[in-house]
């Protein structure tokens, strides 16, 4: 009971800070109330927990920079935002504050590489740390004898061992094969957990959806895309390069699309999910958008009788993204286990070739 | 000129777009259609067909993203 006393306290005075934050907020950058969307979806140098965490910038020009935050790379260091060289007027005397976040160097030239640590590669990490910290303890307790020689103890044991036991049977070992579908199911099962963590970050409050981004997803699909190659089998690289029974005045041309399906295949395993996650969030946002165009065009009272709708498809909207979450994060599993069980799969030369050729779009 | 040129490569990414969607659409539907009958045929196959429903839509999806990129490149221009 205390502990629920505690946390409500907690969250009443999480929500005052907050409120009176961006109240602030408000009154200094004079920003217009506009909503936009691209950059609530979009990566940026600061957490945003209502108040902006500065995160660390790491830049390369002459040399490797680092700073604890953009304010500190700003003011310490040999750079500036792209906004104050585009207002002079705006840059007054002493320490000046971050506005878009995008630096360049002082005389307004671009800097060579910017590797700092970003909101996206934030909650990617968080995510990771949280797959590897929850599936090492229950890997312990597998390891102590606890689901081994007795039943399985707890809630998280026994909804994990179900996820799992239901991956490994069901996709892993049933598109890579009985005989070697056990070196793949830690990727698979991480990559699994690991995407299902960051989809349902971004239905928690402040949360962010690091799936969001395409250059998380495409680091994903490369980890697959060298895992699928790295353990191609003799007779993978045989139907690239030298497809059997194909005229050899084709080979050329089949060469061609087989080496282009290596790529398209984590291509569209990338977009696929990125595509799914930003356009349930996007929805989300625009859903909720709604009632302040219906406002701003028909007057208040209408906007608010009509986010009565506008709420219950949100809501509505909102069960399907846990759902997609779950979806999205098996069906990469699945065509990640796909693609390596094709590449690994020895073929049976005896047998008839045509229905031994994998599908590749 | 120039924003004519840029006005209708936006009106090409619409089009475009909804033209795919109406091709993917059609197809994941004809999948779902084959899917359904054949899970009410036979149910206990149920989870092999879902898995071969997923997969074959999954790479109409793969296709449809093709299209869909040209389109965002050309919404972008």
């Amino acid at each position: 009971m205390s502990q629920a006393l505690r946390f409500l306290i907690l969250l009443t005075a999480l929500t005052l800070f907050t409120s009176v934050n961006s109240y602030a907020e408000e009154q200094n950058t004079e920003q217009s109330e506009s909503i936009d969307i691209t950059k609530k979806l979009g990566d940026s140098n600061y957490l945003d927990f209502g108040v902006k965490i500065p995160l660390p910038r790491i830049l390369i020009s002459d040399g490797i920079h680092f700073y604890a935050s953009t304010y500190s790379a700003i003011n310490n260091g040999p750079f500036m935002d792209v906004y104050y060289i585009q207002n002079p007027d705006k840059f007054g005397t002493g320490p000046v504050k971050p506005v878009t976040y995008k630096l360049v160097r002082e005389d307004g030239s671009p800097i060579t590489l910017d590797m700092s640590i970003t909101k996206h590669l934030v909650w990617f990490m968080f995510a990771g740390f949280l797959t590897l910290i929850m599936f090492g303890r229950l890997a312990n307790k597998y390891k102590q004898g606890t689901g081994r020689t007795s039943a399985p103890k707890g809630a998280g044991q026994n909804m994990a061992e179900v996820l799992i036991i239901y991956l490994r049977d069901e996709v892993i070992k049933s598109n890579i094969g009985e005989k070697k579908y056990r070196k793949f199911t830690p990727y698979l099962l991480s990559c699994f957990f690991m995407i299902l963590f960051m989809n349902l970050f971004g239905l928690a409050p402040w949360g962010v959806t690091p799936t969001a981004d395409i250059s998380v997803t495409a680091v994903l699909a490369l980890t697959t895309f060298f895992i699928t190659n790295l353990n191609g089998s003799k007779d993978y690289w045989k139907h690239i390069f030298a497809m059997p029974g194909v005229p050899v005045l084709m080979l050329p041309l089949i060469i061609v699309v087989e080496i282009l399906g290596l790529f398209t295949k984590p291509f569209a395993l990338a977009i696929r999910l990125f595509a799914n996650m930003l356009a349930g969030k996007m929805l989300i946002i625009s859903m909720l958008g709604m009632i302040f165009i219906f406002a701003a065009m028909f007057g208040a009272a209408v906007g608010l009788g009509s986010s009565i709708l506008w709420v219950s498809f949100t809501i509505f909207i909102y069960a399907l993204k846990v759902f997609a979450a779950f979806l999205q994060a098996y069906i990469f599993t699945m065509f990640s286990a796909l693609f390596i069980g094709m590449a690994v799969e020895e073929h049976d030369h005896d047998h008839h070739h045509a229905d031994a050729h994998p599908v590749t779009h | 000129m120039e924003t004519q040129i840029a006005e209708f490569a936006h009106l090409a990414a619409g089009l475009g777009a909804g033209i795919i969607l109406l091709g993917a659409g059609f197809g994941i539907g004809m999948i779902g259609k084959g899917a359904m009958e054949a899970t009410a045929r036979q149910p206990e196959a149920s989870g092999d067909i879902r898995t071969s429903m997923l997969i074959s839509a999954g790479l109409i999806e793969g296709a449809t993203f093709f299209g869909l990129v040209v389109c965002i490149l050309l919404g972008l221009k």
